[in-house]
């Protein structure tokens, strides 16, 4: 059953291409994959309109950026561009809309966009105004060291009480680290933005940054080798692709795509050839949860 | 003779375009009291003040105790040290006691101790008649006792002369004479001073030497009795046939 | 309001950071600012052009820069203003002390932009004081400094006094930035945290806790007001 279906989209996929290329010549046909969705669903209703409006961050290096040519680049928005593909729509056809991380509940509700991929956490607090896809990625908050530091192996090098560490004033990390610190007042840095923790870190006036290991991979990639991530990550921040909240057919259709692209490589693809530039781990897709 | 204690040579001041001292020649000997008469704007305030240089000078040379005037720094703080100046407003330091303001000067400028400094005060204010007002702030005496208080304030500085510059001024009536009083015994007392003033008894009686200034000159300079009873220029019949009308 | 009371600790240990940033950016700003106002009335014209620059400096751009200058400058120039750990002084305001800078920085960062005010209110002070009163040092033969020292200043402070205060009122408030420039646990970072991250993931809603870190401010800034006013009633008294 399962592989029928996924043959089926896969079948359609193809098909999808072959329509966007000729599509615009004559709008009036429908495309011949139309009949594989059921009728009245998202999946139909996009593949029709041939055009698919997808929220991702564009100040996310890895993950969703957007780039001097104006087009978003990432892990993200590769994903993104597999479920547009599964719903037979081309690529060029996706118009990206940025959505930061306070509006997005909101634009999902007022469907301003079809769905989300944007480092998106799976919490309860969400769940009761959107509904999840996946998880596809799972992050979790991380420690970012100089190169030439071998001292921080993790969390626990805070317990002794001489190491340093900056994050951003109010965020979720910056309280999550506290419990490793013998003493806030001597160990912790906090400021108004990343930028200054990666100059106090080259400064060496702190020892350590941390935060979402997304964040760091940015600054990692960028440092010309300066910095490096030390250990492993220590909370579990799962990211989701982002749907309305009662749309359990578009959210098995993207859950049921997830599946496939972790079988078929897509995935591994997607992010080696995006946050795998700064993370040669490629991660494992993680099992999605249908709630 | 005696070196002159303080000489004027060609001094000249300028005011923007206002020409306040012509070519003002003086000399003023050890002991001797000057007072230097005139109608206002005549320029004498301003003399009076460049000789401790209060008001710099454009041309001309002024010498106290045989030295030039130096320009601004320590030398110059030293020679107004040596030469004490009384203001037609007082200028008591606000936010010292009288005692305190006496004092100031010779513990910070000359070195005296606390003690000294505060047993010459006292003398100095039994002296000017204010002793019982020591611990107060200027604000509360009257013009003539804070006048007198300035003139204490002057004379700690154990100064080589002293200048006036319109003591009495601003005094109401009643308070000239009190001041006026002080002014006399140290004249009798053989202070060297120059006094500015368009009090007439003062120079009449205590004068020395009076100098008659109109607009910025030295218009003419002798003995009282002489200045008085037979002025040569016009200027200063005029001007004395209007201050003694009344 | 119930997080006052829940959260009090905070609240407390914010409000006890923020007062001794407060008050050793005020000692900081009173003798740079002092120190300014000294050079702009200077008779030396590069001086004057040091003070003068110095105020049109700092008074014209934004504190944020000045914390960026200070606490991205400085480290960058290799220092930690070590100078500020006053050996007897760092065991009341501990965080003077300690390896991290950022308690330093933002006293240095607040010191040096409200220096820039502080100057100014001295300067009306000063431009307060009549000039016999300089000019009557002079003639007992006072030097600039001594006349500044004993004659000048003592009485502009009392003149400044109110423009002053306000002026560390300002500052107080001022010193809310420090939280975001590296410093931790400021009074109103602290509450920011209780609203945007929590504790043990419990958040609590905007209002009640900017309520209370206005609280907080008020604490200082109420007596500041009610001695200036006390202090401007004993000066009409002794000028009478």
């Amino acid at each position: 059953m399962l592989m029928k279906r996924l043959a089926a989209a896969a079948a359609i996929a193809v098909l999808g291409v072959g329509v966007a290329a000729c599509g615009g010549t004559d709008p009036a046909t429908p495309g011949p994959s139309t009949a594989s969705f059921k009728a009245g669903s998202t999946m139909e209703k996009l593949n029709k309109a041939q055009k698919i409006t997808i929220g991702t961050k564009f100040d996310q290096p890895g993950f969703g950026l957007k780039g001097l040519d104006g087009k978003p680049a990432g892990f993200d928005v590769e994903i993104g561009k597999l479920i547009a593909k599964e719903l037979g729509i081309p690529a060029d056809k996706i118009e990206w809309v940025e959505t930061k991380s306070a509006v997005r509940e909101e634009v999902i509700e007022k469907g301003t966009v079809d769905l989300v991929v944007a480092t998106y956490t799976i919490n309860d607090a969400r769940k009761q105004r959107i509904a999840f896809a996946g998880p596809y990625y799972v992050a979790g908050q991380h420690i970012m060291v100089r190169s030439d530091d071998s001292s921080i192996t993790g969390p626990d090098s805070f317990k002794e009480g001489t190491k340093k560490v900056c994050s951003v004033q109010g965020s979720t990390p910056a309280t999550n680290i506290k419990k490793y610190l013998k003493d806030e007042a001597t160990q912790l840095v906090l400021f108004g933005g990343y930028a200054e923790c990666v100059d106090a870190l080259k400064n060496k006036t702190v020892d350590a940054v941390t935060t979402d290991n997304v964040i760091l991979l940015g600054f990692v990639a960028s440092s010309n080798g300066a910095y490096k991530l030390a250990g492993n990550k220590f909370t579990d921040e799962p990211y989701g692709i982002g749907v309305k909240k009662d749309d359990t057919d578009f959210r098995n259709f993207i859950n049921d795509l997830l599946e496939k692209i972790a079988k078929d490589g897509s995935y591994a693809k997607a992010w080696n050839d995006t946050a795998g530039k700064f993370d040669k781990n490629t991660p494992t897709a993680p099992a999605v949860n249908r709630y | 003779m005696a070196q002159p204690l303080i000489e004027l040579n060609s001094v000249n001041k300028w005011f923007g375009s206002l020409h306040v001292l012509r070519d003002v020649n003086l000399t003023v000997d050890r002991g001797e009291v000057v007072v230097v008469i005139g109608p206002s704007g005549s320029g004498k305030s301003t003399l009076c003040r460049a000789i401790n240089r209060l008001e710099t000078i454009n041309s001309g040379t002024i010498t106290f105790d045989g030295q030039p005037l130096p320009a601004e720094g320590r030398a110059l703080a030293r020679l107004r040290a040596d030469v004490g100046m009384v203001f037609q407003s007082f200028n008591l330091f606000a936010h010292l006691t009288i005692l305190q303001n006496v004092t100031l000067g010779p513990i910070k400028v000359r070195g005296e101790s606390k003690a000294n400094a505060r047993e010459r005060a006292m003398q100095l204010l039994e002296r000017v008649g204010i002793a019982n007002q020591a611990d107060k702030y200027p604000a509360q005496l009257s013009g003539g006792q804070q006048q007198r208080a300035a003139i204490a304030r002057a004379l700690a500085m154990q100064p080589k002369a002293m200048l006036f510059d319109e003591p009495t001024s601003a005094l109401d009536p009643e308070m000239v004479g009190e001041v006026l009083e002080v002014m006399t015994s140290l004249a009798a007392g053989g202070m060297t001073m120059i006094v500015v003033t368009h009090e007439m008894g003062f120079a009449r009686h205590a004068a020395k030497r009076v100098v008659f200034m109109a607009d910025g000159e030295l218009v003419e300079q002798a003995a009282p009795a002489e200045f008085f009873g037979n002025p040569q220029s016009e200027r200063a019949k005029d001007f004395l046939s209007k201050v003694l009308q009344h | 309001m119930n997080v006052l009371w829940e959260q009090f600790p905070v609240f407390r240990d914010g409000f006890l950071l923020t007062f001794q940033l407060s008050f050793l950016s005020a000692i900081g700003a009173l003798l740079v600012g002092t120190l300014v106002a000294v050079l702009r009335i200077s008779p030396v014209p590069p001086l004057r052009w040091l003070g003068t620059s110095y105020v049109n400096l700092f008074r014209n751009i934004p504190l944020t820069a000045v914390f960026v200058f200070v606490v991205v400058g400085l480290p960058l120039l290799g220092s930690s203003a070590d100078f500020l750990k006053i050996p007897g002084l760092d065991q009341i305001f501990t965080r003077l002390g300690i390896d991290l800078p950022y308690f330093r920085f933002s006293i240095i960062a607040l010191s040096l932009y409200t220096a820039a005010f502080v100057c100014e209110a001295l300067r009306s002070g000063i431009n307060a004081v009549p000039s016999g009163q300089a000019e009557a040092a002079r003639s007992i033969g006072l030097t600039f400094t001594q006349n500044l020292r004993f004659i000048v200043l003592p009485q502009a402070w009392r003149a400044a006094i109110v423009p002053l205060g306000s002026v560390i009122i300002a500052m107080i408030k001022n010193s809310a930035i420090a939280g975001f420039m590296g410093l931790y646990g400021d009074l109103s970072s602290r509450g920011q945290e209780l609203v945007s991250a929590g504790v043990n993931g419990v958040t609590y809603p905007l209002i009640p806790v900017f309520i209370a870190i206005s609280l907080g401010f008020l604490i200082m800034t109420v007596p500041l007001g009610l001695l200036l006013d006390r202090i401007e009633k004993n000066r009409m008294v002794k000028a009478r």
